[in-house]
């Protein structure tokens, strides 16, 4: 079922961006380990980002001016690309993380009804 | 997720295009990034208790190998598919030069071809196709135009039919007229500077619909009889005769012997009706008849939502008035068509729209000029696959499908055919150049709406041209070999499973080489006879004499002069003689002539008696134009002038110099070739019909003139001959005068203009300059021409010795193992030579057999003579010996492989 499977992946993609602009917005310019780990800590370790897809999705967002970075240098001084959310980061932010409230109230309505 | 915004997805796009281009740097950033990532990962496993290599192996497991990780990176930060096309294209390039030959020889041939059908295509582009006006809803600019079905041309427009028109049309509007006429701006110093002037109606404002740069435009009362004369200016006469300045409204300029006030100045692009930088009022209701173009136009706008057809229909319902001579207002009809088809040259505006599907017809027999380079291409390209069957095979097996390698392939040829057209482009570009420096040369300046360049059309269909020529050159190649090779695994590499010449590239090889030797000997005849009078030069001192037409600005050209006219033409033209041979610049008295040397009107002639084989001759060469001359009408003094001695016979007597004097005299070369055989003096010659209707002095239906003189060539090595008539100066009208003076550059034409304006304000000099400039405009047309020719036969002679070549090689790597254990077993070289090459050989001399059969066949019945060659002894002989030599040339190399085969390790090899 290819088509299943692609909705599925665009699914994650979309939500990993998410989740990726929302650790940004609340914690400040991150580079991409501390990302990785506090996805992976906010989880409970249920969510540990692969390098393969969490590098992707910083520059896809990158591409799309949601996220700027910068070159710096990490608490135990190694040098480390910092990313930051941009302000057409945070109106994205905003904008998904409103349909995404509206879609969970739907939802929990929904499953509240059925059962 | 994201709501899809289109500038942000943009951006990607484009960040992701601009990343394709810088793999490098972003690699390296990434490669840092990742390993900073590893490394802090190990450090919080280390931190955990692990040793160094579990911490190692467990960020490995937890978070994901770094290289595959750059592989996703790469992924997302360039566009995949571009990545893999720019890979081709670097490899398609590395190719190229590795098969230089292949590259030079290829590219070579194609730009040739791409260099004619740009051009013929940019012709019809920007002459035919385009008749869109640069103009505010230019496509409703219309013209009226008067089509005289009968003697095939535009006739000239009735005032009475003009102002009925404009009174009484509803589906065209803003109706106006004009005409150029040539008048003099007359300087403070006295200096008279001819110029063309546009008089208009005012409503030729309205249609063109620009705005004047300052004051105002022509107002319908300007028209008036009697109005204040008021001229608007062009914006380059603004700049160079009143420095720009605001000022110039309500000056006088002085145009011929009146003032005019100068009312506005227009745009600098603006040159409507054609290409005009002067207009003053037209009084149209002083006129008799409106011109027929390009001297003068009635012009128009269709009405808001009107068309072409509905404005036709009422204007044939309105129709023309009866004309006052007898023989006028047969086959006359008024047509309304699109403004800038009023200009194409005596065509029916009914065949007008014809011309359009001629032109693409044109352009497509044209574009299939490119299919023999092409296929000699492709074939070179089939047989270089021989060389590249490992590679091939090898990809295979490491996976690459079929598909995948046709394509590289095909991309290989598209960057050569992209090459090719990029610099056909740069020809053709260059070539409008000349051509627009050419026409400005003789005309000054354009009309508005033509521009020489390269337009987006030109530019779509050169790509077209380049993908679609790239399919045959490579597509069809790569299928083939691909066939043969791209097979699972490398069985492909077995050597009996190799590429055949099928009889479809045999045939080809035997075609190309054919029609190399066929078409040689006609090029090389073609070229000499297009270049060799200007590469030898003219045999006199052209640059010593000067030249001009008398012509007279009152004489409108489509109606011609009348008996009052003509008169006082004469008398100008004779005070303007008398007074200029009293001028001590000049060397030699002025002779007078309907055309100066070299340039006189074309006639097709006939040769009286010998009808046998006069028959003989028209029936292969009169439809090319074997049997034709330039024929002269001049006056006693002309061979006194050009000091030129008659070679047999005698010169003209004086009381011959009349109009129905029978005596002709001819050149040198018109006796060689009418007269090769036996004497001219005596022999009688007649023009046929054509000649007749265009009414020149000395030529009357069915006459006959005999030869009474032969004298040198003037100027040298013309490719056909010239008729010289005896007429006395007051029978040529308009006329020619020459003289020889060492001034030709000074002031001398300055001071002639003055002095033609002195004895009439309308006696006009029309192309005054020396007879090497008129020599070296011709030759340019010549020298691009001939050097067509040249390069062109260069692409035949390299292609058809590439292809042989090809051939030769072919064999010898088809044939290695049967080489290897010939050589093994002691075959003698030449024996060896002649096995191998045997096939191949016949193919050559089956090719080069119907091409000479062809070239005896062209030389007998299609003489390149016939259409500008010119004799080359010896040609046929001599190309032969020149595609012998390139044929051993080809396949020296071939044979020396043959020759060098090492059995023992072709042996090994072939296993």
């Amino acid at each position: 079922m290819p088509n299943r499977e692609n909705s599925r992946a665009q699914f994650l993609r979309g939500t990993l961006d998410l989740m990726i602009l929302q650790s940004l917005a609340s914690m400040g310019a991150l580079h991409g380990y501390s990302i990785a780990a506090r996805l992976e800590q906010v989880s409970r370790g249920a969510l540990v980002p692969n390098m393969g897809t969490l590098y992707p999705g910083l520059m896809r967002l990158e591409q799309r001016g949601l996220i700027r970075s910068e070159w710096g240098v990490t608490e135990n001084q190694r040098k480390a690309r910092f990313y930051s959310i941009t302000a057409a980061g945070r109106r994205t932010l905003d904008a998904e993380k409103a349909d995404w409230d509206r879609m969970v109230t739907i939802m929990q309505a929904l499953f509240t009804e059925s059962s | 997720m994201m709501p899809a915004r289109i500038p942000a997805l943009l951006r990607e796009w484009l960040l992701r295009l601009l990343g394709t281009f810088r793999g490098r740097s972003l690699d390296a950033e990434f490669r840092e990034e990742l390993s900073c990532h590893v490394e802090l990962a190990e450090a919080r496993f280390r931190e955990q208790g692990y040793s160094a290599a579990e911490a190692a192996r467990l960020a490995r497991l937890r978070y994901g190998h770094a290289d595959n990780a750059l592989e996703d990176v790469r992924r997302q930060q360039g566009i995949p598919w571009f990545g893999t096309f720019t890979l081709d294209v670097k490899l398609g390039l590395r190719m190229l030069r590795k098969y230089l030959g292949l590259t030079l020889i290829g590219g070579f041939a194609m730009c040739i071809g791409f260099a004619i059908l740009l051009a013929v295509f940019s012709y019809f582009d920007i002459v035919i196709w385009s008749d869109t006006l640069p103009l505010d809803d230019g496509d409703g600019v219309v013209a009226i135009q008067v089509w005289d079905a009968q003697n095939g041309r535009r006739s000239e427009i009735g005032i009475d039919d003009f102002e009925r028109w404009r009174s009484s049309l509803h589906s065209i509007e803003d109706i106006g007229a004009f005409r150029t006429v040539e008048r003099g701006i007359v300087h403070d110093n006295g200096e008279i500077e001819p110029i063309p002037v546009a008089e208009i109606s005012a409503a030729g404002f309205d249609v063109a619909r620009v705005a004047p740069v300052i004051g105002r435009t022509l107002r319908a009362d300007d028209e008036r009889v009697g109005a204040e004369p008021v001229i608007l200016i062009g914006f380059d006469a603004w700049q160079s005769r009143f420095e720009g300045s605001d000022d110039v409204l309500g000056q006088a300029l002085r145009i011929n012997d009146r003032f005019h006030t100068v009312v506005g100045v227009m745009p600098r692009s603006f040159g409507f009706p054609i290409n005009h930088e002067f207009w003053v009022p037209l009084q149209a209701s002083a006129m008799e008849m409106i011109s027929a173009p390009p001297a003068g136009a009635v012009f128009a706008r269709l009405a808001p939502g009107g068309t072409l057809e509905q404005a036709q229909a009422e204007l044939t319902a309105t129709g023309l008035l009866p004309r006052e001579s007898s023989d006028d207002g047969e086959g006359l009809r008024p047509t309304v068509l699109p403004y800038a088809s009023n200009f194409v040259d005596d065509t029916d505006p009914n065949d007008l729209a014809d011309m359009a599907g001629v032109g693409r017809m044109v352009v497509f027999l044209v574009s299939l000029m490119l299919i023999p380079p092409c296929v000699n291409i492709a074939m070179l390209v089939f047989a270089r696959m021989v060389t590249r069957r490992e590679e091939i095979a090898v990809r295979t097996a490491l996976g690459a499908s079929r598909r995948r390698i046709v394509l590289q392939l095909y991309i290989e040829m598209l960057v050569l055919s992209t090459l090719a057209v990029v610099v056909a482009l740069l020809v053709v570009s260059g070539m409008l150049a000349v051509v627009k420096g050419l026409v400005l040369a003789d005309l000054g300046r354009l009309p508005f709406w033509i521009e020489p360049r390269l337009t987006l059309d030109t530019l779509l269909f050169a790509g077209l041209m380049a993908l679609t020529s790239a399919l045959v050159i490579g597509l069809i190649p790569a299928l083939s070999a691909t066939r043969s090779y791209a097979r699972p695994g490398l069985k492909s590499m077995d050597p009996r499973n190799r590429l055949r010449l099928g009889p479809v590239w045999s045939l080809l090889v035997m075609a190309q080489i054919a029609f190399a030797f066929a078409a040689l000997p006609s090029a090389v005849e073609l070229g000499w006879g297009t270049l060799r009078a200007h590469v030898l030069g003219p045999g006199f001192a052209a640059e010593r004499y000067l030249t001009t037409r008398l012509a007279f600005s009152d004489v409108d050209p489509s109606i011609g002069p009348d008996a009052e006219t003509l008169a006082r033409y004469d008398r100008a033209a004779g005070d303007f003689i008398r007074a200029l041979e009293t001028d001590p610049r000049l060397l030699s008295p002025v002779a007078a002539s309907s055309a100066v040397p070299g340039e006189g009107r074309w006639a097709r002639v006939r040769i009286e008696g010998d009808d046998a084989e006069q028959a003989l001759r028209i029936g292969s060469r009169i439809q090319l134009g074997q049997l034709a001359a330039r024929s002269i009408d001049i006056d006693d003094r002309y061979l006194e002038v050009f000091d030129i001695d008659v070679l047999a016979g005698r010169a003209f007597l004086p009381e011959e110099h009349r109009p129905d004097s029978g005596s002709v005299i001819v050149d040198a070369t018109l006796a060689r070739d009418y007269f090769p055989d036996s004497n001219p003096l005596g022999r009688r010659i007649a023009y046929a019909p054509d000649r007749v209707a265009a009414g020149t002095a000395g030529t009357v239906a069915e006459r006959w003139f005999e030869i009474i003189g032969v004298i040198p060539d003037r100027p040298a090595h013309p490719y056909r001959g010239s008729i010289y008539h005896p007429v006395d100066r007051e029978a040529l009208a308009p006329l020619s005068i020459s003289f020889r003076t060492d001034a030709a550059d000074g002031e001398l034409r300055q001071d002639l203009r003055e002095l033609a304006a002195r004895i009439d304000p309308a006696l006009e000099l029309q192309g005054l300059r020396t007879l090497k400039e008129i020599y070296d405009n011709q030759a340019i047309g010549n020298y691009i021409g001939g050097f067509a020719v040249i390069i062109t036969s260069l692409a035949v002679l390299a292609l058809a010795a590439a292809g042989l070549y090809a051939l030769m090689a072919f064999c010898v790597s088809q044939r290695r193992r049967e080489i290897a254990i010939r050589m093994a077993l002691g075959a003698r070289p030449h024996k060896l030579l002649r096995a191998v090459f045997r096939t191949a050989l016949r193919q050559v001399a089956v090719g080069a057999s119907a091409g000479l059969a062809l070239a005896i066949v062209l030389q007998t019945y299609l003489p390149a003579r016939a259409v500008g060659g010119l004799e080359v002894p010896g040609v046929v002989p001599g190309a032969i010996a020149l595609l012998v030599i390139i044929g051993l040339g080809a396949s020296l190399s071939p044979a020396r492989r043959a020759l060098r085969t090492d059995p023992t390790e072709c042996l090994n090899d072939s296993g």
